[in-house]
């Protein structure tokens, strides 16, 4: 069966004064129609931008997509005329954005806002559009969904504009839903309930979606498939069980450790990756993680890592993965034990 | 904003028409800060509904819409209460004594060397500078708008060409280029209205296209993008209404220029053509008897000073009600 949508060898790059900052470089992933693909990865690692190119999305020329293929439902995204992509965005992929403050545009009453892609893509008209996005804002759990489609946004608190912003992306019943970062602007409290609604959505519409963050938290409860990105490049990708809890790159340890946890009684204090993510212009030899690694090796400063297979399905892009000795728990932090 | 609904409970008040099921399934994900009972008398606050409420308490602000409200109306409605005693604004009235009187009751602000009444004159004499200052910012406003849609939406060349043909325009002295245009185009109440109209445009457009570039950054342009919409459609739904705010005050100060521009052309003899009432031409006509017949430079200098006033103070206000900072 061919898959939903299929990435394969995606580069971005842009053009800086400083240099070609190589955002995204080689990215491969498949994800299958009501699927959930969570892509984790620190600030900086190339996240939003797989996003913005899958979409195609990428403001040129400084940006631009140097290689690879996007294939959705078997076309390439990356080929099609602009007319065809804005025929696909929003109706067929549907995007939402980080921060709710500013993605609704504070002209627009809400209503009119979520409906506007129904005019666009179905041929609704106004009163046709504006009824069924006041069934929209009822299903994200607006309450009044009918007054409060007469409002502006302004009038919205953070998690009802997130809301109303699923509501919008869920407007002509989408193939896949990329959400980039959609809880990390909103109090905690929030964060989950917008999870949840997700969740809930994705039942309803069988929606598949392509969720961006850096909190392996959120993840945790809705991702199928789970893809670690450090300095444009995947490091880990397999199915969200194997990447939890049998990962094999040290990255992924480093990002699960320093994660609060409160089923497993540690030392109490978290463990953070030490170091700053590599510029992107200057990427270290080798594997790019090695600076930061704590069992890097000489082998990690010359050889650049390909994504092997550990088993089942589940990538790691590391010297070591496939080395039975080379383990988490056993070697737990030789910085430590030294 | 949204402190407006904080305050009520998380079910205290909703209606009883509310569907059970609906209630139970967001149990959890209810916020405390949704609306209850309060939302229905919360009225829907719009941006320009927000503006007008902070350009209503800006005394000034209204007295110029009120001092330009009325000099409209008195414009148009001349014909209707303007006495006819007090003669044609036209006609040259050559019956000895009938010139240079000073203001009185048969004529109030007098009569003028060629003994037509001064008052009616001005009167009639708004009707033109009005025109000319609404036609000439009209023509600003479209030519101008679309350039400096066009070079903030695209940047690169197209930017480029746009920008360095305005600085053309800035280069040359405005009077100057403004007199060189209409003698090519020669003295005529249209030309000069068509003439302050093409040197307006290049401000006009520096001004949109600097306010597009700073709305095209926000986040719910990208979104607009993401949900498939074409670039005219962003541009004209999604930044334009964005983007408008500093071009309305602009646009209102502007009116304001227009019509001294017009009165400085008309002045030097390249405007409005006699016998055509036009304020600028009055004060050129009075110029050498300023001393023996002050009321033919007071009214018209009256005129314009107090309607470009108005129009300043108008456009004042508007910048401060319409600047999202000064949210109250």
């Amino acid at each position: 069966m061919s898959a939903l949508l299929e990435v394969k060898n995606l580069a971005t790059h842009f053009t800086t004064r400083d240099g070609i900052v190589r955002a995204v470089d080689g990215v491969s992933f498949t994800l299958d129609c009501g699927e959930t693909l969570a892509i984790v990865g620190e600030s900086g690692s190339g996240k939003s931008v797989t996003a913005l190119s899958i979409m195609r999305l990428i403001q040129e020329p400084q940006g631009k997509v140097v290689s690879g293929e996007v294939l959705f439902k078997g076309d390439d995204i990356l080929k099609l005329s602009d007319s065809k992509v804005r025929a696909i965005r929003g109706d067929r992929i549907a995007m939402i954005f980080q921060d709710p403050m500013t993605s609704l545009n504070p002209v627009f009453r809400v209503g009119r806002q979520i409906g506007e892609s129904l005019i666009l893509h179905k041929g609704m008209s106004r009163r046709e559009a504006f009824e069924r996005a006041v069934e929209l804002l009822d299903m994200v759990g607006i309450p009044h969904p009918r007054d409060r489609a007469r409002d502006y946004p302004h009038q919205f608190s953070g998690g009802m504009r997130q809301r109303a912003m699923i509501a919008m992306a869920l407007a002509c019943d989408p193939d896949i839903l990329i959400a980039d970062e959609p809880t990390t602007a909103l109090d905690v409290t929030i964060q989950a309930q917008i999870l949840e609604l997700m969740i809930e959505m994705q039942e309803r519409t069988g929606a598949a979606i392509i969720m961006i963050t850096h909190d392996l938290g959120v993840v945790a409860d809705m991702a199928d498939d789970v893809m670690v990105m450090y300095a444009g490049k995947q490091v880990e990708y397999g199915k969200a069980d194997g990447v939890f809890y049998t990962p094999r790159h040290p990255y992924t340890w480093g990002l699960l450790d320093s994660l609060p946890r409160h089923d497993i009684d540690e030392k109490g204090a978290l463990l953070p990756i030490t170091g700053q993510p590599p510029s992107l212009i200057n990427v270290p030899a080798g594997c790019a993680f090695h600076p930061r690694c704590p069992y890097a090796k000489d082998v990690c400063t010359t050889g650049t890592p390909v994504l092997t297979d550990v088993g089942e399905g589940h990538l790691s892009a590391c010297h070591f993965s496939n080395d039975p000795e080379f383990d988490r728990r056993a070697s737990q932090h030789p910085g430590e034990v030294a | 904003m949204t402190d407006k609904h904080g305050a009520s409970p998380p079910h205290g008040t909703n209606g009883p028409t509310d569907v059970e099921g609906h209630e139970i399934r967001h149990e959890g994900t209810t916020l405390p800060t949704l609306p209850g009972g309060l939302h229905e008398t919360t009225t829907s606050r719009t941006l320009w509904g927000d503006a007008w409420g902070r350009l209503r308490r800006n005394k000034l602000a209204i007295a110029g819409l009120i001092w330009i409200g009325l000099v409209v109306a008195m414009t148009i409605t001349a014909d209707l209460w303007v006495p006819p005693t007090f003669g044609d604004p036209l006609s040259v009235n050559t019956t000895p004594g009938a010139n240079l009187q000073p203001p009185s009751l048969e004529h109030p602000f007098g009569t003028d060397k060629l003994g037509r009444d001064v008052f009616s004159r001005v009167v009639y004499g708004a009707r033109v500078s009005l025109t000319v200052g609404l036609l000439a910012v009209s023509i600003s406003l479209v030519i101008g708008l679309l350039m400096g849609a066009l070079s903030g939406y695209y940047s690169g060349i197209l930017d480029a060409f746009v920008m360095r043909t305005a600085d053309v325009f800035f280069a040359f002295p405005y009077i100057l280029f403004a007199i060189s245009l209409i003698a090519v185009l020669g003295p005529s109440y249209r030309n000069v209205f068509i003439a302050i109209g093409i040197l307006g445009w290049p401000s006009i457009a520096r001004v949109f296209r600097s306010s597009i570039l700073s709305v095209k950054e926000n986040e719910y342009v990208d979104a607009a993008r993401a949900m498939g919409a074409s670039d005219i459609r962003i541009m004209f739904r999604h930044i334009m209404p964005n983007a408008i705010a500093p071009i309305i005050v602009y646009g209102t100060m502007s009116i304001g220029g227009a019509i001294i521009t017009e009165a400085a052309l008309s002045f030097l003899g390249m405007g409005v053509q006699p016998p055509t009432p036009s304020w600028g031409l009055m004060l050129s006509d009075a110029k050498s008897l300023m001393f023996a017949a002050p009321w033919l430079t007071i009214w018209p200098g009256f005129a314009i000073l107090t309607t470009v006033l108005a129009f300043v103070l108008m456009g004042d206000g508007m910048r401060d009600a319409l600047d999202v900072k000064m949210k109250d």
